[in-house]
């Protein structure tokens, strides 16, 4: 008699905690956060640290019930990222109120003749741009553009405009595709100006040959961002994305404070 | 004729027996970093960030013969550390050939704190780790408390840790125990980055600009990526000067500028 109750319990603990466990999935689905783009967004090995893409602490600051899934590459442009099939499988895996944000440039713009193999012209960008864009949409998720982070160029104490064209093809695409913008050349020039020339120095992977031992001869980048960098420059993205009330925002810690 | 090829035979059989030794030369034995300390070395919650303790960074430095076991804790004293048996913890499992870092002071010298730990303890809680460690065939590291940011009116660094830095110093040269001078180092570098630029290396953050932080941080003790990085480097540059050994497992890499 004892056993059956005792096994009764049981059967209704058991049946309490997978009703629990629905309701809990059913209240608070898991919207995926996908990233494209080059090397400034993607997760760097830990073999090449403290050069840090700024999706790796992007990720930090979501909720726990996002999943950031960063598939940026290094040295990728719009079209290398297409045709070496990294976009179909995330286009694949989209599920209705998933977010994808894009950032190219870097790669696309590259004319020199030893990046001929990424090179991508205005025209193609923006049409894989667009390919992004529609794809997105096609399964209820949310595209949100990024326009190319600002390499670190100064002339007369002044930062330059290193990605023109593409970054006025982003602006564009966001205005006749009614697309989410974050505009991070510009925020990211401001920064720099704002730090000045040489103070905007401590973002990037500038480090003499006695800093770091992965970097025995020293290293001289102004695209690539060290840890310090990347995380600022993440503190701009996420804060783009609260001052344009994006829904994403709802997402990110302490949006409501 | 005969002797000749005798004496072949035997060139060749030695030769094969040293070959044979140097492949089969045991791989280097995999080695332990204790670090024992407070906030200032401790790994931190995910929401905490950008708050870095400097002892997370050590991981990266080492090849794959080095394990870097972190225990510091946030608001530990060597009093507190002991006695909540934080220390048994490393003691337990060091061995021969292991490193254990030990950093105290921020809160053995305030005297409002619980942690709070009189002069005349704190030498002699050091010297019982240094006992303990030696027990173990360890090898104890002394180091004195990381700078905090205080500058005075002309600018100059002001030594937060001045009486408990050199009790340190005194513990290390009465004992043969061999001293890692951060506090020395650490205040060099502020004076290096200056009043204004040193903020860099700590968790400033002005209202909104991180998620973890809505009202924004002003702190003085604490690093950030930034400066935890700068610091476990300080320490890594003196490491390698002391221990020829740990010297060879640093990470070798062929990075280029």
């Amino acid at each position: 008699m004892r056993a059956m109750k005792k096994r009764k319990n049981r059967t209704y603990l058991l049946l309490s905690m997978c009703i629990f466990m629905l309701l809990t999935a059913a209240k608070d689905p898991v919207i995926t956060v996908y990233l494209i783009g080059d090397s400034t967004v993607c997760d760097q090995d830990i073999k090449r640290y403290p050069v840090t893409g700024w999706g790796t602490p992007f990720a930090d600051y979501l909720m726990n019930n996002v999943q950031v899934k960063n598939h940026a590459k290094g040295g990728r442009s719009t079209r290398t990222f297409i045709e070496e099939n990294r976009w179909q499988p995330v286009a694949d895996s989209l599920k209705a109120g998933d977010y994808v944000l894009v950032q190219f440039g870097h790669n696309d713009e590259a004319k020199e003749p030893q990046y001929a193999a990424r090179y991508t012209s205005v025209p193609d960008y923006k049409r894989n741009l667009i390919r992004f864009i529609n794809e997105t949409r096609a399964k209820n998720a949310y595209p949100i553009l990024v326009t190319p982070v600002s390499r670190r160029v100064f002339k007369l104490g002044k930062a330059q405009e290193t990605h023109v064209a593409y970054t006025a093809a982003v602006i564009e695409l966001g205005k006749e595709f009614q697309v989410p913008v974050i505009d991070l050349d510009r925020k990211s020039r401001l920064l720099y100006d704002q730090l000045g020339e040489l103070k905007s120095k401590r973002l990037f992977m500038e480090l003499d040959s006695a800093e770091h031992p992965i970097y025995p001869l020293g290293r001289s980048d102004n695209t690539h961002f060290n840890d310090y960098g990347a995380r600022i420059i993440a503190e701009i993205v996420l804060n783009e994305i609260k001052v344009q009330q994006l829904p994403l925002a709802n997402h990110v810690v302490n949006s409501h404070k | 004729m005969k002797t000749k090829t005798c004496r072949l035979q035997l060139l060749t059989a030695l030769m094969l027996t040293a070959i044979a030794w140097l492949s089969f030369k045991p791989a280097q034995q995999v080695i332990h970093i204790y670090l024992a300390g407070d906030s200032t070395m401790a790994d931190k919650a995910k929401s905490a960030r950008p708050e870095m303790g400097w002892g997370t960074r050590m991981t990266d430095f080492f090849d794959s013969t080095v394990v870097v076991v972190n225990k510091a804790q946030n608001g530990r004293s060597t009093k507190s550390f002991m006695a909540e048996g934080k220390w048994k913890e490393i003691i337990d499992v060091a061995s021969a050939g292991d490193y254990v870092l030990i950093q105290f002071g921020h809160n053995d010298e305030v005297i409002t704190k619980a942690a709070y730990t009189t002069e005349k303890d704190f030498q002699q809680n050091l010297l019982q780790m240094v006992k303990d460690v030696r027990n173990k065939k360890a090898l104890p590291v002394l180091i004195t408390p990381a700078a905090r940011r205080k500058f005075d009116s002309l600018g100059h660094v002001v030594d937060t840790h001045l009486v408990y830095a050199e009790l340190v110093r005194k513990v290390a040269k009465r004992n043969q125990v061999v001293l890692i001078d951060l506090a020395k180092d650490s205040q060099e570098l502020l004076a290096t980055f200056g009043e204004e630029e040193s903020k860099l290396l700590f968790n400033h953050l002005k209202p909104g600009q991180n998620p973890n932080y809505p009202d924004g941080k002003t702190d003085d003790t604490h690093f950030n990526e930034f400066g935890a990085r700068k610091m476990a480097q300080l320490v890594l540059k003196a490491l390698r000067k002391s221990y020829a050994d740990l010297d060879q497992r640093v990470v070798k890499s062929s990075w280029t500028k």
